[in-house]
């Protein structure tokens, strides 16, 4: 239905029509189908904040807490920023978009043993945004195999939430990544190929200086 | 002294702006002693005499506007009438539309462009600023020059040099920014003036600025215009009836700037991008001769792509201009306006640079790296030792003036309101820069190895081993941002690295990769060469 209902989305986000309060009703809606349906459109969750910033009366806390949470599936982008750019300070304070905001720190500043407590503590946030746990850990992911070349299989388990054996296998897997002999360590990638100490010198073509040798 | 005719205008009660008919440019003291205190006094509120010279003046303009004489009209804009100004009005008014209106016919095309560069001229130069009256006449004047333009059936016979049209667009939203922050501060407003804000919501109200805007982008068909032009076609072959207009593409293109400079200040940087989208920044392209324009438009796009971390964007924008800046800061010299307004966006995109540059650290042009270093030098440390204090001082100074789109409670309105906005923004920024804290100590720790033990480093930053794995973690995390690889939209890109110091952990050792740029001498000797050419050339006889 997500996607049956982008394009429709997309042409009430045309031109001045985009600010018109009376489209929130059909955007909320799409808010909740791509919760639902794991679908993502910055677009919209942007008009629709905009909206809220325009029309204060009709700023629904629910709503934007379904934003800010989709956000964070698409991290490393940083859409959570955008849509914090476009929220009040003082609604910010309201719960549960506090906690909302502390995870979204966590994951930012690269702390995911904490996330997952943290995350523990007030598992009902995330009800009704379905893919949320996995896109994180897509996410968690990512900066793994940028990071690192080796890493202890326990070590990334933590990381992705102290999650069983085989789902870590399945993680491993999906990203092509080797389980070494002794079953412990996980080979990530050959770093060595991209991050290599350079010494860029300045090279000077003939052309360059043609126009002046000529003399 | 009045004659009948003035005295019709409007000089019932006390006019401020009652006039003497005079032959004579100045009226000079007449030597009674009581005449002349009543003379200086009325002088000083602004009481003044229509001279002929400006009377003359206004005729001709009006003249070059009705024959659509671009280049006189240019000169009359840019020359003659603030030669005048300086002469006559440096720190008052001109005279009300009202008072020169027959001077012109009664013109109304005219008195609507008049009365723009009236108002322009009280917010830009009476020091106490309008008043309330002329904030809300000035908008109505805005509102009859677009009504004139848009509800036409065919294109308006009206041309406008481009500068004028910039200004206008510049000056509406300017206008509207600085009602905004009016409207925010309730403390020294007597209750009539509440009251009449209070009735009035519509004016100057952020959905009619949005529909005047993309009214214009809409009736110009510039982004067809652009999309076709970016892609090398004829942009006249889509432009439609009115697109074709010089008056209306141009007013279009610039209301696409207006329209990321709307959005920045209400902190809507996606959106700020995204009305740019068609723009192709590579392309020295003929919308862009303006040069107060061009400046705008790369410090708002270099400030968006800064809030959206994607700092090699924000790097390589300011960089561009700073470097344009330095080459065309000769012909600013005589319009001094225009040269102050142009020397604080300078500094405030030097101020950003700077803490670009700190957030990730990367090459950049020569010249530009001097200017920064000479000025900036100490500031940048500060912000690299984490000073938090510096960081905030320099994104305050260098900030749009970011504004609310909604009015304030009239009736119960803290105090500082007004501020709020920009609290907002400040908090976004400075929570990035708080994630990114240890990030310069990181690097430069990196920067002394090649390989160094994930247990050193620890003992090194006073910090466990785990906390560690995060710091290094994150640090790969920010220093990856999105950079735009070429395609059009200045919103797309791919996930690129140019950190100097990079590194991969390696069980519990960190291999350590450092990019080592050599100087580059080439450039620099090759344009001093041709300089000193160019300096030759006209020397010889």
């Amino acid at each position: 239905m997500a996607e049956a209902m982008r394009a429709h989305v997309a042409e009430l986000l045309k031109g001045i029509d985009r600010y018109n309060p009376e489209n929130l009703a059909t955007l909320e809606r799409y808010i909740a189908v791509q919760a639902m349906e794991n679908a993502y459109d910055l677009e919209a969750n942007l008009a629709v904040l905009k909206l809220y910033q325009f029309n204060p009366n009709y700023f629904q806390t629910t709503v934007t807490a379904q934003i800010l949470l989709k956000a964070l599936t698409n991290l490393p982008h940083t859409d959570l920023t955008l849509c914090k750019c476009l929220i009040e300070g003082v609604r910010l304070e309201e719960k549960p978009l506090t906690k909302i905001i502390e995870l979204a720190d966590l994951l930012e500043s690269c702390q995911f043993k904490l996330f997952w407590r943290v995350l523990q503590e007030d598992p009902d946030i995330i009800v009704g945004i379905q893919g949320f746990e996995d896109s994180i850990r897509k996410f968690i992911c990512h900066v793994v195999g940028i990071t690192y070349q080796t890493i202890e299989k326990e070590h990334l388990a933590e990381l992705l939430g102290g999650i069983p054996d085989a789902q870590t296998n399945q993680w491993i897997s999906k990203y092509g990544w080797k389980i070494e002999e002794n079953g412990q360590t996980v080979f990530v990638a050959n770093q060595e190929e991209n991050i290599k100490t350079k010494n860029i010198t300045e090279k000077i073509t003939f052309e360059n200086v043609a126009q002046i040798m000529a003399r | 002294m009045y004659s009948e005719e003035f005295v019709e205008q409007g000089a019932a009660e006390f006019d401020p702006y009652a006039y003497y008919p005079s032959q004579s440019e100045y009226e000079l003291h007449t030597g009674d002693p009581r005449q002349d205190l009543e003379y200086e006094r009325q002088y000083q509120q602004s009481t003044y005499i229509v001279p002929e010279v400006i009377k003359n003046f206004l005729v001709y303009f009006q003249k070059c506007v009705h024959e659509q004489n671009l280049f006189e009209i240019q000169n009359a804009y840019e020359n003659g009438f603030n030669k005048l100004t300086d002469r006559f009005f440096k720190n008052s008014a001109w005279p009300e539309a009202e008072i020169i209106a027959p001077v012109v016919g009664d013109d109304p095309v005219f008195l609507i462009l008049y009365r723009e560069l009236y108002y322009r001229h009280i917010y830009a130069r009476v020091a106490t600023g309008p008043t309330q009256e002329q904030r809300f006449e000035s908008y109505y004047n805005y509102c009859n020059l677009f009504n004139y333009i848009l509800s036409a059936e065919s294109p308006v016979p009206l041309e406008l040099p481009n500068q004028w049209l910039w200004d206008i667009i510049d000056e509406f939203i300017y206008q509207f920014q600085s009602f905004s922050q009016y409207r925010c501060k309730l403390g020294k407003k007597s209750e009539d003036e509440v009251e009449h804000l209070r009735r009035n919501p519509k004016i100057w109200n952020v959905h009619s600025v949005l529909n005047v805007l993309h009214s214009l982008v809409d009736k110009s068909n510039i982004n067809r215009q652009l999309e076709v032009y970016t892609s090398g076609g004829d942009p006249d072959s889509v432009a439609g009836e009115f697109g074709r207009h010089s008056l209306y593409k141009m007013l279009g293109y610039f209301s696409l700037i207006g329209l990321l400079r709307l959005h920045s200040l209400l902190g809507d940087y996606y959106q700020a991008l995204k009305v740019l989208e068609n723009i192709d920044f590579n392309k020295k392209n003929m919308y862009s001769r303006v040069p107060a324009c061009q400046i705008t438009t790369y410090y708002y796009v270099g400030f968006a792509y800064m809030m959206m971390r994607r700092y090699q964007d924000s790097i390589r924008t300011f960089s561009n201009i700073l470097l344009y800046i330095q080459r065309t800061k000769q012909m600013f010299q005589n319009k001094a306006q225009l040269y102050d307004q142009i020397n604080k966006q300078n500094e405030q995109m030097y101020t950003l640079l700077a803490i670009c540059l700190v957030l990730h650290p990367m090459r950049i042009d020569e010249s530009v790296h001097t200017q920064l270093r000479e000025k900036f030098g100490d500031r940048m440390l500060k912000m690299q030792k984490g000073d938090v204090l510096e960081f905030q001082n320099s994104f305050s100074f260098a900030c749009p003036k970011f504004l609310s789109p909604c009015p304030p409670n009239y009736d119960a309105t803290p105090a500082n309101f007004h501020k709020e906005p920009f609290m907002q923004q400040l908090k976004v920024f400075m929570d990035e820069v708080t994630q990114q804290a240890l990030l310069p100590t990181i690097r430069s720790y990196l920067k002394l190895y090649t390989t160094l033990t994930l247990s050193k480093l620890a003992a090194f930053m006073e910090t466990s081993e785990e906390d560690l794995r995060n710091h290094l973690m994150c640090f790969k995390h920010k220093m990856k941002n999105v950079v735009w690889t070429g395609s059009c939209s200045g919103l797309e890109g791919e996930f690129q690295s140019a950190s100097e110091v990079d590194f991969y952990i390696d069980q519990d050792m960190i291999h350590i990769a450092d990019t080592k740029v050599a100087r580059r001498y080439g450039d620099f000797f090759i344009r001093q060469i041709h300089k000193f050419e160019e300096v030759m050339k006209t020397l010889k006889p």
